[in-house]
């Protein structure tokens, strides 16, 4: 077994896509059949952000993936150009 | 057929059949409940995919095995060469 803090880091990244995953599926698929009456509403932000948020996190990491690129493409041409 | 053909068809399968019944082509009436969970079953898919990459990564991270031979072995041969280098005059 890995020792350490990669366990800890392993277990964690499985703890947090466990959670994500159950609260995600509670809020999309079974809270539309719950009485819109039931105390258990009040946990859970109005349906249209069950989409909103994952989009917006989607466009946001494609930005960051998108910068990262060029950074590092903008970094390289100058050190070719500095190597002339 | 090559896999991203097989993907490429499963997706679009996928997507025509979610298209058809969000839009009532197929004459189905479906209780409002049911196509609330339609309209979101694409992004609630995409989500739990992530969710699944996450976790596999997480899992085999965590019980990835340690080869301390090898590690030792590893770093015997760097010190090794970085001598054999150096002699032969290489600056690091």
């Amino acid at each position: 077994m890995a020792t350490g803090t990669d366990q800890v880091v392993g277990l964690g990244l499985v703890a947090v896509s466990l959670i994500i995953f159950t609260y995600y599926t509670v809020w999309v698929i079974l809270l539309p059949f719950i009485d819109s009456q039931h105390v258990i509403h009040k946990y859970f932000l109005p349906q249209a952000y069950a989409v909103a948020i994952p989009l917006a996190a989607g466009l946001l990491l494609l930005l960051f993936v998108g910068v990262f690129i060029t950074y590092v493409m903008l970094k390289n041409q100058k050190v070719t150009k500095k190597a002339q | 057929m090559t896999k991203l053909a097989q993907w490429l068809w499963g997706l679009a399968l996928l997507g025509s059949t979610w298209a058809a019944l969000t839009m009532g082509a197929l004459g189905l009436e479906l209780p409002s409940s049911c196509r609330e969970v339609l309209w979101s079953l694409p992004a609630y898919l995409l989500v739990s995919a992530g969710c699944y990459a996450l976790g596999t990564v997480g899992y085999r991270v965590a019980t990835f095995h340690d080869c301390e031979d090898a590690a030792r072995e590893l770093q015997g041969q760097i010190q090794e060469a970085r001598a054999d280098l150096a002699r032969r005059g290489m600056r690091f």
